[in-house]
């Protein structure tokens, strides 16, 4: 994917230029406001990360919310200190598609840019089938079934597992899931996804099955074909 | 002197003396003003009426008769009811009831009507004068003397009600002024007091509810707030000097010690990776004091809405399920029907999380811990979680919400002893309070949140 950052602290934008880089994405990077406006409306991206306090007192939103207007419709990932619920809410209103906030860990980031970047590929396409392996899924009839098994799945695991499966080989993050499946934008103490994940494999994979989910290390989780 | 004119009690009595003047003048205005129309004017009119009757007579019969006329009816009359006189032309009496022509009456012909102080007669008398055919002079006059009282008794009425307003009045606003001064006095000595720094001060509020009680029952409640914040600031500095230096210490002598020591790669990978962890649990406690900072700022009560506490804890046991399956432990949830309360969905279910967490944290494997969801008699919700844990020592229950505080029982356990702050602090945004007690064994921590959920 080619992807651009707008981002002015030196340090945090070789990290992840260098992070995205080895992931195999090609990276731009703007170190101020209007460079990076610039480059955006010039060239095409599959996905933009961009900073919300940008040197010369240029607030990242702003410069969103330019591009929208313009009608540039590159996903947005917004890189913020701020992490009030409201400023959150502002960052997505004014364009943004997803919002991270600072510090954050580069498998966080990584996720966040796949999700965006897949989005932007099969965008609007709301599947009714979704599947992976010989794991498929209906989402209008909510049935699910592995190869000729029909898995019985209670309503959240179901939103979970339609979740994985439409970032099928990407990594999602145990903040992604719960905000995704559940709402949460809290930080629960206990490993509570890790133990859906389990609950929710033992009913995907049996015995005799080809595992679907992978745990990703210091990063979360990856559903593919091939376990 | 001009303290006491701005006194805004004085100022307010003062008004009302005036306007009590104003309403006594719109009373007695219109009251003068029918006397005279009534007394003055209609016996005005009845004298001209008689005068006329003479005139008729002297026009009939002439002098003599007119004469005659006037000394018969002085004669029947009762003294001093009517005043009569006819002269000549050079003012000698001819007849009637007075001796001389009195003073002070034009002397230009024609019929006017005149008050007199006749000498020697009674004062107060209304007079008509006409001249006759001849130069002769007619005098037809009306004693007024008896309505005198009657018109002094009002004078002074009238003047004894002004001066008793006005005594009272002003007696009254200097008392009412007084009394506001001394309770203002006092609450500006317990604000002073606040001010130079003792935060424990509170207004005085020994009075039965009136406005000004009521006032410093608010400022109190203000007060009350004020110093938690601040309470809760100086806490919070203390405690970022004490928990966030640990493991920003464990974490400077972790890489100072690499930079020395120099270990093999896998080694100073490992280190690396701890040396993470150790800023993810900085990190982990900043984001939770931003989030209490947040709370506690109050700004997250313009976003409340119409929530179902039962639904929202539902929500959050069913996502701690499978979490306490895997432990062994009885998890069970009750909840009496809905449960509306003006809140955020998102906070409450925060801290219904925390609840769960740390009581599974702490209860023993194949422990049991509910979630109850109720509505008490006077319409407060209240969210119990009760687990069969070690529980909180009972000493160490007022302070188990303090920021960083961690029992004994917990100090092994993870976590940043922030999550009962966390807690208390979103009751206390909903206008509600943490209670913490025993469940014999284990914890029994209720969050109760009034019908209304007005601000503290």
């Amino acid at each position: 994917m080619k992807i651009l950052i707008v981002e002015d602290n030196e340090r945090v934008a070789r990290f992840v230029t260098r992070g995205l880089r080895e992931a195999g994405h090609t990276v731009d990077h703007a170190d101020n406001g209007r460079e990076g406006m610039f480059i955006a409306a010039s060239e095409p991206y599959d996905v933009i990360v961009m900073d919300r306090m940008l040197p010369g007192n240029i607030d990242g939103l702003a410069i969103i919310e330019a591009l929208r207007k313009s009608g540039n419709r590159t996903p947005i990932l917004i890189l913020s200190a701020l992490n009030d619920v409201d400023e959150r809410i502002r960052g997505l209103r004014s364009g943004g598609d997803d919002y991270l906030t600072k510090p954050f860990a580069f498998g966080e980031l990584l996720a966040r840019v796949d999700a965006l970047g897949r989005r932007s590929i099969d965008s609007g396409a709301a599947q009714r089938t979704l599947q992976v392996g010989d794991l498929r899924m209906d989402v209008l009839s909510r049935r699910v079934t592995r190869g000729a098994r029909v898995v019985n799945l209670q309503p959240r695991e179901f939103k979970l597992l339609e979740y994985l499966m439409r970032h099928a080989n990407q990594v999602v993050t145990r903040t992604m899931l719960l905000e995704a499946v559940w709402d949460y934008n809290f930080d629960p103490q206990t490993n509570v996804v890790d133990v859906h994940i389990s609950k929710l494999r033992q009913k995907i994979e049996h015995d005799s099955e080809r595992p679907l989910v992978r745990t990703v290390r210091n990063a979360g989780y990856m559903m593919t074909e091939h376990g | 002197m001009v303290r006491l004119i701005r006194s805004s009690a004085l100022t307010w009595a003062l008004s009302y003396v005036l306007l009590g003047l104003a309403a006594l003048a719109a009373f007695a205005v219109p009251l003068w003003y029918a006397w005279n129309v009534t007394i003055y004017s209609g016996r005005e009119a009845i004298l001209l009426d008689d005068a006329q009757r003479l005139t008729d007579v002297f026009n009939r019969e002439g002098v003599a008769g007119l004469t005659a006329h006037i000394n018969e009816r002085v004669g029947m009359q009762i003294a001093g009811e009517r005043t009569l006189l006819l002269t000549d032309d050079a003012y000698r009496p001819l007849a009637g009831n007075l001796a001389a022509w009195p003073q002070g009456i034009p002397s230009n012909p024609g019929t006017h009507a005149v008050m007199a102080d006749l000498a020697g007669q009674p004062p107060h008398t209304l007079l008509v004068q006409t001249t006759l055919r001849g130069g002769y002079h007619l005098l037809v006059g009306r004693d007024l003397s008896r309505f005198l009282p009657l018109e002094r008794r009002f004078t002074w009425g009238l003047f004894a009600s002004v001066t008793f307003l006005f005594v009272v009045g002003v007696a009254g606003a200097i008392l009412i002024r007084r009394e506001l001064l001394a309770r203002v006095q006092g609450i500006r000595q317990s604000v002073s007091a606040i001010m130079q720094g003792d935060l424990r001060h509170r207004l005085p509020t020994a009075r039965s509810g009136d406005e000004l009680d009521t006032l410093s029952q608010t400022l109190n409640g203000m007060l009350e707030h004020i110093e938690y914040l601040i309470h809760g600031i100086s806490n919070v500095s203390n405690s970022i000097a004490h928990d966030l230096r640990t493991p920003l210490a464990e974490l400077r002598s972790r890489l100072e010690e690499l930079t020395l020591t120099r270990p093999s790669p896998a080694e100073t990978f490992a280190e690396i990776e701890a040396a993470v962890a150790d800023v993810d649990r900085v990190m982990r406690i900043f984001s939770a004091l931003l989030r209490l900072a947040e709370i506690d700022s109050g700004a997250r009560r313009s976003g409340f809405v119409r929530v179902d506490a039962a639904a929202v804890a539902a929500e959050v046991v069913e996502f701690y399920e499978p979490a306490a399956e895997q432990k062994g432990v009885v998890f069970s949830f009750q909840a009496a029907g809905e449960a509306a309360v003006a809140g955020d969905p998102v906070l409450l279910a925060q801290a219904v999380s925390n609840l769960i967490d740390n009581s599974l944290k702490s209860v023993p494997d194949r422990g049991a811990i509910s979630v109850r969801v109720g509505r008490r008699a006077d319409g407060a919700v209240e969210i119990a979680v009760a687990d069969n844990g070690p529980g909180i020592d009972d000493a160490d229950k007022p302070k188990a919400a303090e920021r960083f505080f961690r029992g004994d029982a917990s100090r092994g356990t993870p976590g940043v002893g922030l999550g009962l702050s966390i807690v208390d602090a979103v009751a206390k945004l909903h206008g509600g309070v943490l209670q913490l007690l025993d469940n014999h064994p284990g914890l029994l921590a209720q969050m109760v949140l009034p019908l209304t959920s007005a601000p503290p």
